[in-house]
């Protein structure tokens, strides 16, 4: 009698609720139609959809401007450089940052002031994009794969988000390992690691999305060639063909640079989709975690 | 007395295996910082050496010219510079005002909704924008905006605002603010509102009972229980924000600008880009650079203090 009561108060709705359902659900349509906007797009008809009228559905239905994404060489260079990129930047910056972390939280480390120091003023004052060009050029990462994964292995903010858990383990463990006489390294990899998998896990998916989706390092600090050039720097170039004026021509009467840009987005955007579920509750957790410091 | 001493100190110099291997640790991380952020911090003497159009930085860094403050004084005196400034400032101030109470008014909206499943499916639509790369938002952005494909002026027409004869150029000098702005909230709405509704969610259910058997409102228990409860994690939030106000997203104006709407889309780290790498004006480009890393700093430092005087807490 008790619950169905309460179920009953929970589902009854009053005036407010219907406007702040509507609102909502406005809201959320707004949101959904961004995409389904490039969906319907990226399935029309080049010509047809230049003449426009396309908002619902696609018109004049056809897969050709995939076809031309799917055998855009250049799109999967950049797609396999991109995902190259993703994989080897995470696991890079994840081990290189937590193994930091490590030597920042342990009560051996001399001096630890001023390396936390040192390291957080790098948060908020940088030298600039000039610079950072020339330093990127004298040691020889300009134009290479690498200037993707080094200069962004090692994190301050990750490494202090990461340390903050570690400080969280409990110290009895650290003794336990110390008197079987393990050294610092197979205690950070056996014991540290593995019980920080909640928060790896979402420093991974924060550095994943970063790599993922960023183009500003391939604009400024390559030539965007066979090794460099990065997916979303390649949809921007194709969108930006798009936008010209005279574009369009070039292609089959199926097909126009608009309708193939928006192939190559919605391509671009399915690993994102897929993964995203999964993103969307480690990120929830994972802003709390980020929250907690200070 | 001195033996103690002797013994004390001999103790604490002397390091053992843990000491060695923490210490390298930690210095293969300060390394890391030494040559990707402070190598570039001495780069910034480019700013005040004759290094526009140079053809050898390092040279030009290491023996060039002395210029001084040239650079700085010349940007004060650039045609671009009131253009630049207001735009950087205005645009990221009103981004601001709208950036951020827009997640905490969404917060408190969805906390009204009690249907678990639908309040967790708006979430999930609304976040998904965040985590759109700003190349294909910018795109999706132009596609919608677009005179003759672009739904936006259809809708507008409708509204009156626009007539099929003369369809308006969204993505214009006059509109651009408009889109940027609108286009920014629409992305970070749902995201920024994930700090404040786990910071609901852990507000005390007795106070709502209580408020529920004096029978007050939903809004009153909206602006009088939730608001109050949240305010310290709202006035973190709003300092952090206003120290990150010039350090700006390059990507979100690179991707939104074109060549007709520059005048009102150019902030400073676009603005930068341009005269460093498109202009090769490395020196002054540096010197613009620094200005817009001090302004950040010194705003960054000022929000932290009164953050920590304000709500206890700042973030460093």
């Amino acid at each position: 009698m008790e619950a169905t009561k309460k179920k009953r108060k929970l589902t009854r709705m009053r005036w407010p609720d219907y406007i702040i359902y509507t609102v909502l659900v406005l809201f959320a349509i707004i949101t959904f139609y961004l995409l389904w906007y490039v969906i319907i797009g990226s399935f029309s008809n080049g010509q047809e959809y230049a003449s426009g009228g396309v908002f619902v559905w696609a018109k004049g239905f056809t897969l050709a401007n995939y076809e031309v994404i799917f055998q855009d060489t250049q799109f999967w260079t950049a797609f396999r450089n991109t995902v190259v990129r993703t994989a080897v930047g995470v696991v890079c910056e994840l081990l290189f940052t937590a193994l930091v972390a490590y030597g920042m939280t342990s009560k051996h480390l001399r001096c630890k002031k001023a390396y936390y120091w040192i390291f957080l003023f790098t948060m908020f004052f940088s030298g600039g994009i000039v610079p950072m060009y020339l330093v990127l050029r004298i040691i020889g990462l300009y134009d290479t794969f690498w200037v993707y994964i080094l200069p962004s292995m090692f994190s301050v903010y990750n490494m202090i988000i990461i340390s903050n858990f570690y400080k969280g383990i409990p110290y009895s463990l650290y003794e336990a390992a110390e008197l079987d006489g393990a050294g610092e390294l197979r205690i950070w990899a056996l014991i540290y690691m593995p019980l920080s998998k909640p928060v790896l896990a979402t420093v991974a998916l924060w550095v994943a999305v970063d790599h993922w989706n960023s183009y500003m390092g391939t604009m400024l600090y390559t030539q965007a060639g066979e090794w460099t050039i990065t997916l979303q720097y390649y949809l921007k170039h194709l969108i930006n063909n798009a936008s010209g004026a005279s574009s369009g021509s070039e292609y089959s009467d199926l097909v126009t640079a608009k309708t193939i840009s928006y192939a190559g987005i919605i391509v671009a955007l399915i690993p994102i989709m897929c993964f995203y579920p999964f993103i969307q509750k480690h990120f929830t957790k994972g802003i709390m975690i980020g929250s907690l410091k200070g | 007395m001195s033996q103690v001493f002797a013994a004390k100190r001999k103790r604490r110099k002397k390091w053992d295996a843990r000491n060695w291997t923490v210490f390298l640790i930690a210095t293969l991380g300060l390394l890391s910082i030494l040559v990707f952020h402070y190598l570039p911090m001495v780069g910034l003497v480019l700013g005040f050496k004759d290094s526009d159009y140079s053809a050898n930085l390092l040279q030009t860094l290491l023996f060039g010219d002395w210029v001084g403050f040239d650079y700085f004084t010349a940007f004060l005196h650039d045609v671009d510079f009131w253009n630049v400034m207001s735009n950087t400032l205005l645009l990221n101030l009103i981004l601001l005002l709208l950036n951020f109470p827009a997640p905490i008014i969404f917060a408190l909206i969805l906390n009204e909704v009690r249907h678990a499943a639908f309040k967790k499916s708006i979430h999930v639509i609304t976040t998904f924008p965040h985590f759109i790369s700003w190349a294909i938002y910018g795109g999706i952005v132009i596609a919608l905006t677009d005179q003759t494909t672009g739904v936006m002026n259809p809708i507008m027409n409708v509204l009156g605002l626009s007539s099929e004869a003369d369809p308006v150029y969204l993505m214009d000098a006059a509109h651009v603010w408009m889109v940027i702005i609108i286009s920014s909230v629409i992305k970070s709405v749902g995201w920024g509102s994930i700090i404040y509704m786990a910071a609901i969610a852990s507000i005390d259910v007795q106070l709502y009972e209580a408020a529920e058997l004096d029978g007050v409102t939903r809004l009153q228990k909206a602006i009088y229980i939730t608001l109050p409860s949240i305010a310290p994690t709202i006035t973190v939030f709003l300092l952090l924000n206003i120290g990150r106000l010039l350090s700006n997203s390059f990507e979100q104006f690179n991707s939104l600008q074109n060549a007709v709407n520059l005048s009102r889309s150019e902030v400073l780290s676009t603005y930068v880009y341009r005269l460093g790498f498109s202009s090769r004006r490395y020196g002054y480009a540096t010197a613009i650079g620094f200005f817009n890393s001090l302004v950040s700093l010194i705003l960054l430092i000022a929000s932290n203090f009164i953050s920590k005087k304000v709500a206890g807490r700042g973030i460093f």
